[in-house]
C-alpha cells in the first residue's frame, strides 16, 4: 500500500533521516519503534506531507507521489492521529467528525440531521457507541481519540498513522483502541503504529520496523522476534565518546544534596523517594508521561504534592521555588521558552533572574554588579551573544541553554534539577553542556538529570533511577547502567524490577 | 566555582553594523517615534501662531497633562504585568468626590482627609490585585467589575459636585516653579521615582519578569501575589492622587470626573511603547505619550476645532504611532 525508499531528510546541522526504507501493506498493522530522536516523527511527517524529503521516493498503491502539503496527503487517504487532539470542545461529536464536510440541504444550509446520521454511520464502522450530539469536550480522552479516528474515516482511508496513541489511555481504553485498529485492519487499511510500549506492539502489530539515529535497523515480523531481541535492536550502539569521564570516587556519605521522600502528585506521581548526593549525577529515566517532570514541577510549587523535599538533610517547610532557591536548588526546565527564559528581556536580566538579591547595593540593583555577573557567565559558558544587553530570543538553543545554566549556577550551589538539558541543542553544544554538568558535579553540586535520551542517561549518570507510570520502577548503578536495563524498567509492565 | 574551560571557544558573533543600528533603534523606537511626533507638532504650532511657542502656553500644556500623567503612570504598571486597570476612572471619581465632600472647603479637614482618601484608593487597588490573584480571573474583568461598583458607590454618595476644596490648596495646581506648575513637577518626580523603582529595585524587576513570562517568574521564586498587589495598589493610589489633584484644580469634586480617564489612561501607555503583552516598555515612554496627547490637544485648541475632534485625532495617533513601532519590531527579526 505504502512504500518509502531511501528517504533522506536533513535540518540545518542535523541529519534526521539518512536513507530509510519502509514498506507497509494494506491490512497490516506496522509498528514503528526507536528511541527519541531516532527519526520516527520525521518519518511520519514526511508520509503525511508535513515535511518534504530531501531525497527518496514515496509510493502509494504503486504510484510515485509527491505531497505539496498535508492536505494533499489527506486527499490521497493518508491520515495521522497525533497525541494532541484537534477537536472543537464546544461542538458536538457529529460536528467535529464532519467539520468541513457537512451535508448540505436546501438553500445550501447544513442539514444537521443528515450530518449527524453520517457521523453515526462512521462510528458504527468503528464499532464505537457514542452520542453524536454530545459536545466533544465532555468526552473522555479515549472517546475523543475515537472521534479523531472517525474524522479520518469521513474520507477514504488508505493509511492511518497512530502516533503514540496509547500514551494518554488507561489499560481498558487501550483494549478499545485495539479493537478499532483491528477493525480497520480487517477493512484493508494500512496502519502505522508508533509506540514506546513494547507489550502493545507484540499484542497488536504484524510487523515492526526499528529506526535508530535516522537509519533503519531492521524490519521484522512480530512472530519472528521477542521482547529482548527488539530492545537490543533499538539500543545496540557504541556509546559516543563525547561524554566526559564519570565521577572518579563514589560520592561521600552524609546528607543528600537533594532528596524526595514519599512524594506524590495527584494523578501523576505515586510515592516517589529518591536522593541525590553532593557531586553525583543521577539520571532520571523513563518514558514520556512517566511523571519525571511532574516530580520537579511539584518540588518547585507548580503542581500540588504531598511528601517532603529535603535539602542537605533538612526538610523544607514548603515545597516552592522560593524555598528551594534559598536552600540552593535550581531547576533548568525542559520548556526553555515557556518556563525558562524571559524572552523579551536582555541577557543580563536573564542571567541574574534567580539571584537578584546578590546585586543589590543599598536596596537598589547595581547596574555594574549585574553587568559584571552577566559578563562572567557569558565568558564562563562561552555564550555566543552580543553581550549583556543583547536579546535572548535570537540566540541558538545551545546558547539559550547556557544562559539558563548561568542563571542557575549563580543562584544555586547545592543541587540542580536539569530537565532534558540538551533538548533542541546541536551536537557541539551538547558536548559542552555535558562537560559543564560534570564540572559542576565535581565541584560538589548534586545533579538530577531528567532525560529521555537513553544514550545521554547512560553516558552521564553515576546512578540511574527509572520511573514508570508515576512510580519509581528501579535503580541502576555502575555496570548495570545500560540502555537495555533502563528500557526494561521503563517500558515493561507485569514483571517487577529488582 | 571551579573554572570551566569551554571545549571549543565559539567566537562571539560580530554583528553587522546596520543590525546594531537597527536593534538600537528597535528597542527605543517608541520613544523616538513619540519624540519626533511631538517635535513635528511643536513646529507646526510655532508656524501657525506666535502664541504657541511661549512659556505661558508651555505651562498651560504641562498643567493640562498632569491629571492624565498621574493616572497613566499607574496604568503603566498594570500593563507591564500584561494586565490592565479599568477601575482607575472610577477611583478618580470616588477620590475627588469623597475628598471634596468631606473637606467642604475646610483646610483643617484636608490634612487628614486627603491622606485617608489616598490610602483608601491604594487599598482599593490592592483589592483588585488580590482578586486577580485569588480568583485567577483576567484583570480586565476584575477591574471592570470593581470599577463599575465604585462608580455606583460614588453616585450613591453624591449625584452632582459636592462640597469644595479649600482655596489654600490651589497653589498646587497653579503656582509655578521655573514655568512648571507644582502639581506637574510632582507628577514628573513621581515618574522619575517610578523609573528608578522599576529598573533598580527587586520589586520593580519582578514586575518586568512576571509580565514577560509568569511561569518562568514563578520558577525563579517571584511571588505572584506580591507583584499583583504592588501593581494594582500603586495604580489605585495614582488614580486617587489624580482625582484629588483635579478636585483641587477645579475647586470641587465631581462624581463623573474619571469617566473618560479609564480608556484615556491607556493611550499614553501604548503610544509610549509599553506592550499589552507585558514585560516590555516603561514609564519614560508613558510620560512622553502624555505630553504627546497634551501638545496635540493644545494644538487643536489653537485651530479652534471642536473638542470632539480631539478624540478623533487621539484615536488616529494611537494607531499611527503604534503601527510604526510594530513595524520596526517586525523588521528586526
Amino acid at each position: 500500500m505504502l512504500s518509502l525508499s531511501a528517504i533522506q531528510k536533513s535540518f540545518p546541522g542535523v541529519r534526521a533521516l539518512g536513507g530509510v526504507d519502509l514498506d507497509v501493506r494494506g491490512g497490516e498493522v506496522h509498528a514503528l519503534v526507536g528511541e527519541n530522536g531516532a527519526g520516527k516523527s520525521t518519518m511520519i511527517k514526511i508520509i503525511a506531507g508535513a515535511y518534504q524529503p530531501n531525497a527518496g521516493t514515496i509510493r502509494l498503491a504503486g504510484e510515485v507521489v509527491r505531497w505539496s502539503g498535508p492536505e494533499a496527503a489527506k486527499r490521497a487517504g493518508i491520515h495521522v492521529i497525533y497525541q494532541e487532539f484537534v477537536l472543537f470542545p464546544n461542538l458536538s461529536v457529529a460536528e467535529n467528525i464532519m467539520v468541513g464536510n457537512e451535508i448540505r440541504g436546501r438553500f445550501g444550509l447544513i442539514d444537521h440531521k443528515a450530518t449527524a446520521a453520517a457521523a453515526a454511520r462512521i462510528l458504527d464502522r468503528l464499532g464505537v457507541r457514542l452520542d453524536v450530539a454530545a459536545p466533544a469536550g465532555s468526552l473522555s480522552i479515549a472517546d475523543q481519540q475515537m472521534v479523531e479516528i472517525a474524522k479520518a474515516l469521513v474520507h477514504e482511508v488508505r493509511v492511518l498513522i497512530l502516533d503514540e496513541p496509547s500514551a494518554v489511555l488507561s489499560t481498558k481504553e487501550v483494549d478499545l483502541l485495539f479493537g478499532v485498529v483491528r477493525q480497520l485492519r480487517a477493512q484493508g487499511v494500512a496502519v502505522i503504529y508508533v509506540s514506546h510500549r513494547l507489550d502493545e506492539i507484540f499484542a497488536l502489530c504484524d510487523r515492526v520496523t526499528i529506526l535508530k539515529d535516522g537509519l533503519k535497523v531492521a524490519t521484522r515480523a512480530i512472530a519472528d522476534t521477542d521482547h529482548d531481541g527488539l530492545v537490543r535492536l533499538m539500543v545496540g550502539r557504541d556509546l559516543a565518546q563525547y561524554f566526559p569521564p564519570k565521577a572518579a570516587n563514589p560520592p561521600a556519605d552524609g546528607p543528600a544534596a537533594l532528596a524526595f521522600r514519599g512524594v506524590s502528585v495527584p494523578g501523576r506521581v505515586r510515592d516517589a523517594t529518591l536522593a541525590v548526593r553532593p557531586g553525583e549525577i543521577v539520571g532520571l529515566a523513563g518514558l514520556i508521561g512517566a511523571g519525571r517532570t511532574e516530580l520537579a514541577l511539584a518540588a518547585f510549587g507548580i503542581l500540588p504534592m504531598t511528601g517532603t523535599i529535603e535539602v542537605k538533610g533538612q526538610a523544607l517547610r514548603r515545597a516552592d521555588a522560593q524555598h528551594l532557591i534559598r536552600a540552593g536548588v535550581g531547576f533548568v526546565t525542559e520548556d526553555r521558552k515557556g518556563q525558562g527564559l524571559f524572552m523579551n528581556l536582555d541577557v543580563a536580566r536573564n542571567v541574574t533572574g534567580a539571584s537578584l538579591s546578590s546585586y543589590l547595593r543599598g536596596g537598589f540593583v547595581s547596574d555594574k554588579a549585574e553587568q559584571i555577573a552577566a559578563r562572567e557567565e557569558i565568558a564562563h559558558f562561552a555564550v555566543a551573544c552580543r553581550g549583556p544587553a543583547g536579546a535572548v530570543d535570537s540566540l541558538s538553543g545551545g546558547n539559550q541553554q547556557k544562559i539558563l545554566f548561568g542563571r542557575w549556577t549563580r543562584a544555586c550551589r547545592t543541587a540542580l534539577i536539569l530537565d532534558e538539558p540538551t533538548r533542541g541543542v546541536d551536537v557541539g553544544a551538547k558536548s559542552e553542556i555535558y562537560r559543564i554538568m560534570r564540572t559542576l558535579a565535581d565541584s560538589g553540586v548534586g545533579i538530577l538529570m531528567i532525560s529521555s535520551e537513553l544514550q545521554e542517561v547512560v553516558g552521564m549518570s553515576d546512578r540511574v533511577v527509572v520511573m514508570r507510570e508515576g512510580a519509581i520502577s528501579g535503580e541502576l548503578t555502575g555496570e548495570r547502567i545500560t540502555e537495555e536495563d533502563i528500557m526494561k524498567l521503563a517500558a515493561q509492565s507485569g514483571r517487577k524490577a529488582a | 566555582m571551579t573554572s570551566l574551560d569551554p571545549p571549543h571557544q565559539t567566537p562571539p558573533q560580530t554583528p553587522r553594523q546596520n543590525t546594531r543600528l537597527k536593534q538600537a533603534f528597535g528597542r527605543n523606537a517608541p520613544l523616538l517615534v513619540v519624540i519626533v511626533l511631538i517635535i513635528a507638532m511643536v513646529i507646526a504650532g510655532a508656524l501657525m501662531t506666535d502664541r504657541f511657542l511661549t512659556l505661558r502656553n508651555f505651562t498651560n500644556i504641562v498643567e493640562q497633562s498632569t491629571g492624565l500623567g498621574l493616572v497613566s503612570l499607574g496604568q503603566t504598571f498594570a500593563v507591564l504585568t500584561a494586565g490592565i486597570d479599568l477601575s482607575v476612572g472610577s477611583v478618580m471619581s470616588l477620590a475627588s468626590t469623597l475628598a471634596s465632600g468631606l473637606i467642604d472647603k475646610d483646610v483643617a479637614q484636608a490634612a487628614w482627609v486627603i491622606p485617608m482618601v489616598l490610602l483608601l484608593c491604594a487599598l482599593i487597588g490592592a483589592t483588585n490585585g488580590l482578586l486577580i490573584h485569588q480568583l485567577g480571573i483576567h484583570p480586565l474583568i476584575v477591574t471592570l467589575g470593581t470599577g463599575t461598583v465604585l462608580q455606583g458607590l460614588t453616585l450613591l454618595y453624591a449625584l452632582s459636585p459636592v462640597g469644595g476644596m479649600p482655596r489654600a490648596l490651589e497653589f498646587v495646581a497653579y503656582e509655578t516653579v521655573l514655568g512648571v506648575p507644582i502639581g506637574a513637577a510632582i507628577m514628573m518626580l513621581l515618574f522619575l521615582a517610578a523609573a528608578v523603582f522599576l529598573g533598580h529595585t527587586r520589586a520593580g524587576r519582578d514586575i518586568y519578569a512576571f509580565g514577560d513570562d509568569a511561569e518562568a517568574a514563578r520558577l525563579v521564586g517571584i511571588n505572584r501575589a506580591r507583584v499583583l498587589l504592588t501593581v494594582y495598589g500603586f495604580s489605585g493610589l495614582m488614580a486617587g492622587i489624580a482625582g484629588v489633584y483635579l478636585a483641587i484644580r477645579f475647586g470641587v469634586g465631581q462624581p463623573y470626573l474619571g469617566v473618560n480617564y479609564t480608556l484615556s489612561s491607556i493611550t499614553p501607555v501604548v503610544v509610549g511603547g509599553t506592550m499589552l503583552s507585558g514585560g516590555r516598555g516603561g514609564v519614560l515612554g508613558t510620560l512622553l505619550g502624555v505630553f504627546l496627547v497634551g501638545v496635540l490637544n493644545n494644538l487643536l485648541n489653537f485651530l479652534q476645532v471642536s473638542t470632539h475632534f480631539q478624540l478623533v485625532a487621539q484615536g488616529a495617533i494611537i494607531i499611527a504611532a503604534v503601527s510604526i513601532y510594530v513595524d520596526t519590531r517586525r523588521s528586526r527579526t
